[in-house]
């Protein structure tokens, strides 16, 4: 061990020189950084002594940590057997403390190495990173993210819901106790005795007919409230808070997934400032892979650049318009802002009218009676695709700066396809609950029962059928749009098919889509348990599909998608569709009459009464514990200590930003005293050589 | 997993995890690596400190360097004698630093070093132009050029000596949010 010491501590002597200052070897030229220095040990590089270091400098100070240290791998390793080597005189808490710190970061080194070696699509992601930059990687990280939620969910449902009612269901056959008029507590589910061969598949693409009462949709569970002697379960107290829960679980994995964009964004102020330096100095991407994308990653860079000095040429432009030509612009801008507007709003009332029409149409058979069940479906697809098309030629015609045009076009797609998600849900609403119990139709159940004698089967069903609308529209467009492209564009050499060109991958309409399809789960998770599982499939089958079109199909963009800002925006488009399925499940659990003829809460008037319902079971110290907590006399101060809190961070991060930007003006400014005084010695040994 | 190796000592693989970003596997790949690129050069057998050094025209050789416009001056300023001679020390540090786990300030150090390619601890302008010339390939038109280096130095510097210092480099560094995703080789 000493000898090694020894060998290592010559071999470094030559360098240990250089690092305190001399010339030495380029490698350890000091960069002017005061950090460089204040971390690096001070250390006596003979090698007689370094065996002798004891109690000294390493006293009570932990073991630095030299991986962030800029210094030769060779003096790195030195040191670290060096301070290997020092006993440093430790009281038993100290050294116990120690002990426990090395096994600690042992454990986490072993933790990190296994969960590289598990996660999911790692070589795929890299070598899609490689080869068509970050921001296209962007989009299919955010696509596994999405995959390991719905898994999760589907755990967190299945252990809690479809599982108990599996066994109550095997184990026990109660008779399932309902209330309420007849008329309303008859559901006819069993599908007709002889069948078309056909209609098994026509029955798992619509979910109805064999499919319909089955685990996959809500009507199918009972109001078992198992309650032995040690044991007792409530299905319909499980269902409900699993929903809850199941939401609340995403809010968490989502905001923890944006926690560190957030922060990154927050202190790099956006990275609005200083976009030429930016390019040059952190432009290039070195994951860049192949002779291929490296040539696009030039062409691409070039065109920023070429973007950006278009961009302050606009913007001189601009400035110098006259009054008449501004005024113009202004008015041009607002008539084609309402043209989008209206178009958007012309997609809604269609899907208003497709949706009634195919409710009313529920009873044919056969394949136009599929194609009448899809239509809600087909007419949002057709509008997701149509609408925003439209919408990118008005942003032309706007005249905006690009970067404000993507944005704007960006806004334009997010409202269409959540409000119109919306439409569809207010559609089926109204026609559910004739707008709130006015006609007479549903004045004996509070809900239409002649049309919906399983009012949530049906919402889930409509859930159900968009999701694998939306599957099969993608595995659709891959097969009989983007293959067909691809051959046609290279195969002939017209100038009509170079115009075109290969298909660009464009990012921030796939993960709209994925979005959407996220949405439309939460939406349908109350109504269809099984629906995040199903999610979890149909997005790993994406990604596949995905990732073949993208190498087979795609040609990298031209412009780049930039990754960090984009994460942020994803996940908040995310939260903005969570929040629309919030809404929809509050409001059925809160108002709408369940179906009193399936369904774990059949026998109440509201979901949420289960609650109040097994509040008043509970045993009277758990009672009065709950009671406690819900009263003005906790909740109040707990709000008024959370303020403080947060005023507190508000406040120290404004300090901070204040003491950023005193910082900032005294580096200038001593900057320019600096100037100044070299100026004056400059003029005065000239006066001095003058005068002598 | 690993005790089968004799590549390394564990006191080695232990040196080398604390000092790098890397795990033992990541660390026992890399030396695979170093040594495909000169089979009769790398020993197999690390466990004696060998003394090898590899030449620049091995390592730009490599498929992650090898269409990098600036894989010469990455590998000269990891080198310890500045002419892009590289031992398995060295690198091990450069895939460690342009690792994804290498904090920004780290990055921000070894970036300016790349970047300044007359070597005074300083970014003028001779720097950028030759800087743009290879993110562009020279597509740029030479007043296009002069007119982005003026821009990126006016934007950048802080002190007002038409020329960026590390102090420049670094502040602006932290204004750029990509700046940690594009620092980054994959290996």
């Amino acid at each position: 061990m000493t000898t090694q010491l020894q060998r290592q501590g010559s071999a470094t002597a030559v360098q240990g020189t250089g690092y305190m200052g001399d010339q030495g070897s380029p490698r350890l030229q000091r960069v002017p950084s005061s950090r460089s220095n204040h971390n690096a040990p001070q250390f006596n590089w003979s090698p007689a002594s370094t065996a002798q270091e004891d109690a000294g400098q390493e006293a009570a100070v932990p073991p630095k940590d030299l991986r962030g240290l800029p210094i030769p791998m060779a003096l790195k390793r030195a040191i670290s057997q060096v301070q290997q080597m020092q006993v440093p005189v430790l009281s038993s808490f100290q050294s116990w403390k120690r002990s426990k710190a090395k096994s600690l970061s042992r454990g986490r080194k072993s933790i990190r190495g296994f969960l590289n070696y598990i996660k999911l699509w790692r070589k795929s992601l890299n070598q899609i990173g490689g080869n068509f930059g970050d921001g296209v990687q962007s989009y299919f990280l955010f696509l596994r993210f999405l995959v390991v939620l719905n898994f999760l969910s589907f755990m967190l449902i299945a252990g809690f819901v479809l599982i108990p009612s599996i066994v109550f269901r095997s184990v026990a056959s109660d008779p399932v106790n309902m209330t309420g008029p007849a008329e309303c507590r008859q559901y006819d589910h069993n599908p007709a005795a002889l069948v078309k061969f056909y209609s098994y598949f026509l029955d798992f693409l619509s979910g109805t007919g064999f499919m319909e009462y089955t685990y996959l949709f809500y009507g199918y569970y009972n109001n078992t409230m198992v309650a032995g002697s040690d044991f007792s379960y409530n299905i319909p107290l499980a269902y409900l808070f699993t929903a809850v829960f199941y939401f609340a679980f995403c809010l968490i994995c989502i905001t923890a997934h944006m926690g560190t964009a957030v922060r990154v964004a927050v202190a790099t102020g956006g990275g609005a400032t200083g976009s030429y330096s930016r390019i040059v100095f952190t432009g290039w991407d070195y994951g860049c892979l192949g002779d291929r994308s490296t040539k696009l990653k030039q062409k691409n860079l070039h065109y920023q650049l070429q973007v950006d000095l278009e961009e302050d040429r606009i913007k001189n432009e601009a400035a110098s318009l006259t009054l008449g030509q501004k005024i113009f612009l202004y008015s041009s801008r607002i008539v084609l802002s309402l043209v989008a507007f209206g178009l958007i709003i012309a997609a809604f009332f269609a899907i208003y009218q497709a949706t009634i029409f195919s409710q009313s149409k529920i009873d044919e058979i056969g394949v136009l009676g599929l194609i009448y069940e899809y239509l809600p479906s087909i007419v949002i697809t057709a509008g997701n695709f149509v609408v925003p098309v439209l919408c990118d030629q008005i942003a032309l015609l706007e005249r905006y700066n690009p970067s404000i045009t993507v944005i704007v076009a960006l806004l334009r797609s997010v409202f269409l396809r959540m409000v119109s998600l919306g439409v569809l849900l207010f559609t089926l609403w109204s026609q559910i609950t004739c707008f709130q119990g006015v006609s007479g139709k549903c004045k004996l159940c509070h809900y239409n029962y002649e049309s919906y004698p399983c009012w949530e089967t049906r919402v889930g069903q409509e859930m159900y059928k968009l999701t694998l609308f939306d599957l099969l529209i993608t595995i659709a467009m891959l097969v009989l749009v983007e293959f067909p492209r691809r051959i046609v564009v290279d195969s002939s050499s017209s100038k009509l098919a170079q115009m075109v060109g290969r298909q660009e991958f464009v990012v921030p309409a796939n993960v709209l889509g994925l979005v959407y399809g996220q949405t439309v789960v939460w939406t349908g998770a109350l109504f269809c348990p099984l629906l995040p599982l199903i999610n979890t499939l149909k997005f790993v089958i994406v990604f596949y599909c995905k990732k073949i079109t993208l190498f087979s199909n795609c040609r990298p963009a031209a412009k780049t998608f930039r990754s960090t800002k984009s994460k942020v925006f994803f996940l908040l488009v995310l939260l903005f569709g969570w929040s629309l399925a919030l809404v929809a499940l509050i409001y059925s659990i809160a108002q709408i009459h369940p179906s009193m003829s399936c369904g774990p809460f059949r026998s109440l008037s509201s979901m949420w009464t289960i609650i109040p319902d097994s509040f008043y079971g509970l045993s009277q110290t758990s009672q009065g514990f709950l009671f406690y907590i819900g009263s003005q006399r906790f909740s109040i101060p707990l709000v008024l200590f959370f303020s403080v809190v947060m005023c507190y961070f508000i406040a120290l991060a404004s300090v901070y930003g204040t003491s950023v930007n005193l910082l900032k003006a005294q580096l200038k400014l001593e900057a320019r005293d600096k100037q100044f005084l070299v100026k004056q010695i400059e003029a005065l040994s000239r006066t001095l050589g003058v005068a002598r | 997993m690993g005790n089968k190796q004799t590549i390394f000592t564990d006191e080695q693989l232990d040196a080398y995890q604390d000092c790098t970003f890397f795990t033992r596997k990541e660390i026992l790949r890399l030396h695979s690596r170093y040594h495909e690129l000169a089979p009769h050069l790398v020993p197999m057998d690390y466990t004696k400190e060998p003394d090898c050094k590899l030449p620049l025209a091995l390592i730009v050789a490599m498929p992650e360097l090898n269409e990098n416009p600036f894989r010469n001056r990455i590998v000269e300023s990891f080198s310890e004698d500045g002419l892009g001679n590289l031992s398995f020390n060295d690198f091990v540090d450069m895939f460690s630093v342009l690792s994804e786990m290498a904090p920004r300030e780290l990055k921000a150090i070894y970036a300016f070093k790349i970047y300044d390619f007359n070597v005074d601890n300083f970014l003028c302008k001779e720097d950028l132009e030759k800087t743009l010339n290879r993110l562009t390939k020279e597509e740029l038109t030479p007043e296009e050029v002069q007119l982005v280096c003026e821009k990126a130095i006016e934007e950048a510097d802080l002190d007002g000596d038409h020329k960026l210092s590390f102090a420049d480099f670094e502040n602006m560094i932290t204004r750029a949010p990509d700046f940690l995703s594009t620092f980054h080789i994959r290996i």
